[in-house]
């Protein structure tokens, strides 16, 4: 055993859980088993393996794993590996809800699947339907310098109170929940059906954000909100959006259409009316509650081991590639002595999100021997570690560098959000994958990279938006074109703590066309930023969308 | 002209009708019982039988039925020159070809039409 390897801090199973677990476990099973004898009919099967994490895609099954608010131990990783070697072709993907897909598992094998999940204290519960999904956070939360509250605790108490709640089990569409605890926003909680933003002071309450279809930012409806009141409060709002939601239309029936058809003054009158109507002592958890699940997030026990800086610069010194991924790749952790890692998914010219059951083991094993076995899947599709000593980089980034997570591109326009589009997805309307291979080949010069700086490209391949195109500073939008794959693109969205939706600019461009457009919008940025620490986002918001429309349909 | 289409069951992996329109089926319209393999079923599009509207849909009525074997079982139209219709063009390629992960665009923009899957 390694000087750091310990005990994951993160939730726990007691007896309800596993029973829970197992039951619904054995139940899928005997559905499985009733619909490969034809007992019951697809019809009648579907909305059971959706309840259940599984889909129908495109080539094949496609399930769909809960990563609880992202957080993940080496064990757990470890497992996904064995399942993807064992059950899958050998890799799984990484989404932007901070679950993992597995793209080509068999209907006959999933109980199997399931019950080493189980194992692992893992499910596939309201990974799809029209219930509340995994609550996603800030892939920093514990660790960050910048944090004020430490959100997982919340996570844990939501994922508690909304896991088979039977209120919510058949919502109008599905609902999603995203909370931060710091001064940046990394959970993009402007764009989720409810963010949360946890202050000392209580928490700030955003509702009716969304993208997809029609894209909307969240509209503050309550700060201060003590932790003690949080699930009531929620259960307000959500009785308010499964009262009034449009049931009738599936493209109307998010919260957003709700809020922004009743007004968000009229919304949060209704849900205030609710909430204090409400029986809250039935609801809320008790304080006693939220200290035990606080106590499930300790800090691990930080290793105690001088750090030798002269060393760790004359290593930088020695090897650039290095050097450049201590730049990229870290964020400022809590403690002097430690960093956050972020071990990049996003290698060029390979399929953003994506890692092999060889490389899963990899991230395992560092976890292990460097951060406390505890590992993070962040929405951007990339795995933490969260705590890592300054001490142990070099080794640490060694080992990654042997199965090929070493790429040193984090926030940079190589670190793309793309969803599986066309590729695997039976909703897409085009492929996001491929473009972004070809985005990521054309700049790949890792000079050309740093020299851009922070720039957030984000792939959709359906109006559905999984990959977050609104909210991409320069947006990527698939769309079926009387057959032909076209894209469009956008320019101006933030996901962060400024959050903004993109604009569509122009008229949609062949996939052969748009790396060489991006790359023109891209070096006219170089010219027009007033200096080398003014973002791509800062200039385009200091001079216009308009004066970038040009470059991005000028003629190659 | 169409194609006939499903995903297996079990695996839930693509298929592709490339029977004749008689092939595995009974007298009555329905598929006889037996392998899938046997009732005309393969995994490769560039084998799938082009059938005409009407031989298409009674296939596909009869398939329907075999809910055990398949999945989701549909039919593509096709255009006079082979082609899938515009409207599934790019779709039904990549379901005929599995995933496109590592062609450029370029490769793709070319390859959409793909002859040996396609043709007449």
């Amino acid at each position: 055993m390694s000087a750091t390897q310990s005990s994951a801090k993160m939730y726990k199973y007691d007896d309800f859980d596993h029973a829970f677990v197992r039951d619904r476990n054995i139940e899928f099973a005997d559905q499985v088993a009733r619909r490969l004898s034809g007992e019951i009919t697809e019809d009648q099967f579907k909305p059971l393996r959706l309840m259940n994490g599984l889909y129908l895609q495109l080539h094949a099954y496609m399930l769909r794993i809960a990563v609880p608010y992202g957080v993940l131990s080496s064990k757990q990783m470890r497992k996904f590996a064995h399942i993807a070697r064992t059950y899958d072709r050998d890799f799984g993907h990484f989404t932007t809800r901070q679950n993992l897909q597995f793209n080509w598992v068999k209907l006959a094998e999933t109980p199997k699947i399931l019950e080493e999940l189980a194992q692992v204290e893992m499910h596939a519960l309201q990974t799809s339907g029209n219930c509340i999904r995994n609550t996603t956070t800030d892939q920093f939360a514990g660790a960050a310098r910048d944090e004020h509250s430490d959100p997982r605790p919340w996570a844990e108490l939501i994922r508690q109170w909304s896991s088979n709640h039977p209120e919510f089990t058949f919502l109008p569409r599905k609902f999603k929940i995203a909370i931060t605890g710091a001064r940046k926003d990394r959970a993009a909680i402007r764009v989720h059906d409810i963010g949360l933003h946890a202050k000392p002071e209580g928490f700030d309450v955003y509702v009716g954000g969304g993208m997809g279809r029609t894209p909307s930012l969240g509209h503050c409806i309550r700060t201060g909100l003590a932790g003690e009141q949080l699930l009531s409060y929620l259960e307000a709002c959500l009785r308010v959006y499964n009262r009034y939601g449009r049931r009738d239309n599936i493209y109307k029936a998010r919260i957003k259409i709700l809020v922004a058809a009743l007004g968000p003054d009229e919304y949060k009158r209704q849900v205030e009316d609710e909430w204090a109507r409400m029986d809250r002592a039935k609801v809320d958890a008790p304080v006693a509650e939220i200290e035990r699940l606080k106590s499930y997030f300790p800090d691990p026990d930080f290793k105690v081991a001088s750090f030798d800086r002269v060393a760790f610069e004359r290593a930088q010194t020695a090897d650039a590639a290095f050097a450049r991924w201590i730049k990229n790749n870290t964020n400022p952790h809590k403690r002097d002595d430690h960093v956050s890692v972020t071990i990049s998914l996003k290698p060029v010219g390979l399929p953003p999100g994506d890692a092999s059951s060889a490389q899963m083991d990899v991230m395992a094993d560092v976890a292990d021997a460097f951060g406390y076995s505890e590992l993070r899947v962040s929405h951007e599709q990339n795995i933490i570690l969260p705590h890592v000593h300054k001490g142990d980089l070099y080794a640490l980034y060694t080992q990654l560098d042997t199965v090929n997570l070493s790429t040193a591109n984090v926030g940079k326009i190589t670190d793309m959000i793309v969803c599986p589009g066309l590729d695997y997805c039976s909703l897409a309307n085009a492929r996001s994958i491929p473009l972004a291979q070809d985005i990521s080949q054309r700049f790949e010069d890792a000079k050309l990279s740093d020299k851009i700086g922070d720039l957030q490209i984000k792939i959709s391949g359906c109006i559905n938006a999984c990959g977050h195109h609104h909210v991409g500073h320069i947006g990527i939008l698939g769309v079926d074109k009387q057959g032909i794959e076209f894209y469009q693109i956008l320019l101006g969205g933030r996901a962060d703590e400024k959050a903004a939706l993109g604009v569509i600019t122009g008229k949609g461009l062949p996939a052969e066309a748009v790396p060489a457009a991006i790359e023109r919008v891209v070096r006219l940025y170089l010219e027009l930023r007033t200096s080398d620490d003014e973002r791509f986002i800062d200039t385009l918001e200091r001079v216009g969308r308009e004066t970038f429309a040009g470059a991005l349909h000028e003629p190659a | 002209m169409k194609l006939l289409t499903a995903n297996r069951l079990t695996d839930g992996l693509t298929l592709w009708y490339a029977g004749t329109p008689e092939s595995g089926t009974q007298e009555s319209g329905k598929p006889e019982s037996g392998t899938l393999e046997s009732g005309g079923w393969v995994e490769d599009a560039a084998l799938a039988s082009r059938l005409s509207d009407d031989d298409a849909e009674a296939l596909l009525i009869a398939w329907k039925l075999r809910e055990t074997d398949v999945v989701a079982p549909y039919l593509i139209p096709l255009t006079d020159t082979g082609t899938p219709v515009q409207r599934e063009q790019v779709r039904e390629f990549v379901r005929a070809n599995g995933p496109t992960i590592g062609q450029t665009a370029d490769a793709i923009a070319s390859a959409h039409n793909r002859a040996d899957i396609f043709e007449n």
